[in-house]
């Protein structure tokens, strides 16, 4: 990697783009280090969740810690199911993240079309709530949503937390989906397929949707990604037993500090919760990007 | 006609608009009335919830651990963004410029990314584990230290910092550092060209390059990130949560975590909800600046 760079660094400079294309050897060195130390800041945790679940938990809980496994071995993978029910709070993650994550691309998809499309009296008033949903911190409306999810008796079920999923997922989803059906159809779309004799609901269904399938998806990706990451909610609305989803679970194991011994175990239930994410960040990357920095670039 | 698209409109949006108010204004706005009201979820059935004016904010202003929160919440805040942004701005700067094993450095500086803020907290802590952690076992066999360090425990204070404020705050620095990345880079790219060319004819260096061209061009992205920074930094909750509840000795508490123990250890929603209108109070201040300088622009 370091090589890299230092050839990288006196690249040929009609190509360069911005920074760091320069002669002077003392930047340079400077440059390289400084970039070194922040990658092993960036890969050492990760470098460590891996190399110790490969271990065998003889060699995980070694004092001075070993870097590299001495026998690579599968048990921990075997054993991460015995220490948490991991298997099943897959099943719960996968089942909450998935079902929110439709309803909340349908409820998105919906309304902002006509936020993006449509001039009408409260549409500014609907995005500031929206904005304003988005950016406010979710520790400042958890009590009242918990009581809300108690009262409809939802407390320990699916439902409840996907409910409080769709609420949490929506905002953004909207936002993107608004900034994604105003850049890449043209209005003329519709108003060809109105003339054509559609109506309203008409045009958005059967023209629009079927090119913005693209965006929907990476909506659908995201907010599949949104649920699968929390933990606040879901320790609230889905605590008890064997409901709980994998990042509670993990969450609570590391907070209760079971021994080391296990800790190879701890370490590859880890490995495998962060593999559904991985995989789908590969796809809405992109989008994400896009998304995330919308608005923001604008100058 | 015209009736037809109004009608068609507010179908369309109403489940959106449904759900926003139902799971975000209106629990806002109650969590609010919560925060004037005894909520003593053990005395609830016999007291009732009667209004108290201002009774919890005083309660919880007067609770030393509280205050030490707000400090420790803006102090978390201050260190992410200052050092984050400092970070990101060299890292922004590298993967943008051309070299050969751009793409994958650029990949392994995104690797963070792809791990759930909870997972990051676990192996974090393994990471930090006082006789375990290969960062004391790389200084000590260099000689910079001569025992471990208690990087999640040790209790001792420089000011109000202390090593496990530190130490959380290096992991919420990690896995926030995507994200800001991508920000930057996508300044970055919006930069003109010949800006730098011009610069350069005119006998610049590097860092001239840097000041007067790079970071004037980058002022909207900066300004949209350090909003967004500082209201999350603000609301931050699971990390500080699961690293340390708060501990050793309230040195990483912060305020959501706060009112999170005192609504679900204590049940005492009256002072959890108080703590979290602190929150929603210094949040909506940055809220409002950032959604004016953004209309200003979208208006446009």
């Amino acid at each position: 990697m370091t090589r890299a760079l230092e050839n990288g660094a006196i690249a040929d400079p009609a190509r360069a783009k911005t920074g760091f294309r320069n002669n002077d050897p003392i930047t340079r060195f400077v440059v390289v280090l400084v970039m070194g130390l922040m990658l092993v800041y960036i890969l050492l945790p990760v470098f460590w969740m891996i190399k110790s679940s490969f271990q065998t938990s003889l060699e995980v809980q070694a004092i001075p810690p070993i870097w590299l496994p001495e026998t690579w071995s599968l048990d921990a993978y075997f054993d991460a199911g015995l220490l948490i029910p991991l298997w099943r709070y897959m099943f719960n993650s996968i089942v909450v993240s998935v079902v929110s994550a439709v309803i909340t691309t349908a409820i998105a998809a919906t309304g902002a079309y006509v936020l993006a499309r449509y001039r009408f009296p409260g549409a500014m008033l609907i995005l500031g709530m929206i904005l304003a949903t988005q950016l406010i911190p979710a520790i400042t409306r958890v009590f009242p949503v918990y009581f809300l999810v108690q009262d409809l008796q939802l407390l320990n079920t699916y439902a409840g937390l996907i409910l409080a999923y769709v609420g949490f997922s929506l905002p953004f989803a909207i936002l993107l989906l608004r900034g994604y059906f105003q850049t890449s159809s043209p209005p003329e779309l519709e108003e060809a397929a109105m003339i054509d004799g559609c109506t309203h609901f008409g045009a958005f269904w059967r023209v629009i949707l079927p090119i913005s399938l693209p965006g929907l998806a990476a909506v659908t990706i995201f907010s599949f990604l949104n649920s699968w990451n929390d933990f606040l909610w879901a320790s609230l609305l889905l605590s008890s037993g064997a409901m709980k989803t994998v990042q509670v679970g993990i969450g609570d194991f590391a907070s209760e500090g079971g021994g080391v011994q296990y800790i190879n175990a701890f370490m590859a239930a880890c490995v495998i919760a962060t593999i559904p994410a991985l995989i789908l960040f590969f796809f809405v990357q992109r989008w994400l990007v896009s998304g995330l920095t919308a608005g923001a670039v604008k100058g | 006609m015209e009736r037809d698209k109004l009608i068609f409109c507010y179908v369309m949006v109403a489940p959106a608009l449904i759900l926003t108010v139902g799971l975000g204004i209106y629990p806002m706005l109650a969590s609010m009335v919560m925060s004037f009201q005894l909520y003593d979820l053990l005395q609830i059935n016999a007291v009732g919830t009667p209004f108290v004016g201002f009774e919890n904010y005083i309660a919880v202003f007067q609770d030393p651990r509280f205050v030490q929160t707000i400090v420790n919440t803006v102090l978390f805040t201050i260190i992410a963004v200052v050092v984050s942004i400092a970070m990101g701005l060299f890292l922004s700067q590298v993967i943008n410029a051309n070299f050969k094993g751009r793409a994958v450095l650029r990949t392994l500086v995104f690797v963070p990314w792809f791990v759930p803020p909870v997972v990051a907290s676990a192996i974090w802590m393994w990471l930090l584990q006082t006789e375990r952690s290969p960062i004391n076992h790389a200084l000590q066999s260099m000689g910079l230290i001569d025992t471990d360090i208690r990087f999640l425990t040790d209790p001792s204070t420089f000011g109000p910092f202390s090593i496990p404020m530190m130490a959380v705050a290096a992991v919420r620095v990690w896995n926030g550092l995507p994200v800001i990345i991508i920000f930057l880079l996508a300044g970055l790219q919006s930069i003109p060209k010949g800006l730098y060319e011009a610069a350069e004819i005119d006998g610049a260096s590097i860092m001239q390059k840097f000041w007067f061209v790079t970071l004037p061009m980058l002022r909207p992205v900066m300004s949209v990130l350090l909003a967004l920074l500082v209201m999350n930094g603000l609301g931050q909750f699971e990390i500080n949560y699961i690293m340390t509840r708060g501990g050793p000795q309230n040195l990483t508490n912060i305020m959501a975590v706060y009112s999170y123990q005192q609504a679900f250890m204590f049940f005492r929603f009256d002072y959890a909800a108080a703590a979290s209108g602190v929150i929603l109070l210094m949040t909506s201040v940055v809220c409002i600046f950032y959604v004016r300088a953004q209309s200003k622009d979208t208006l446009r």
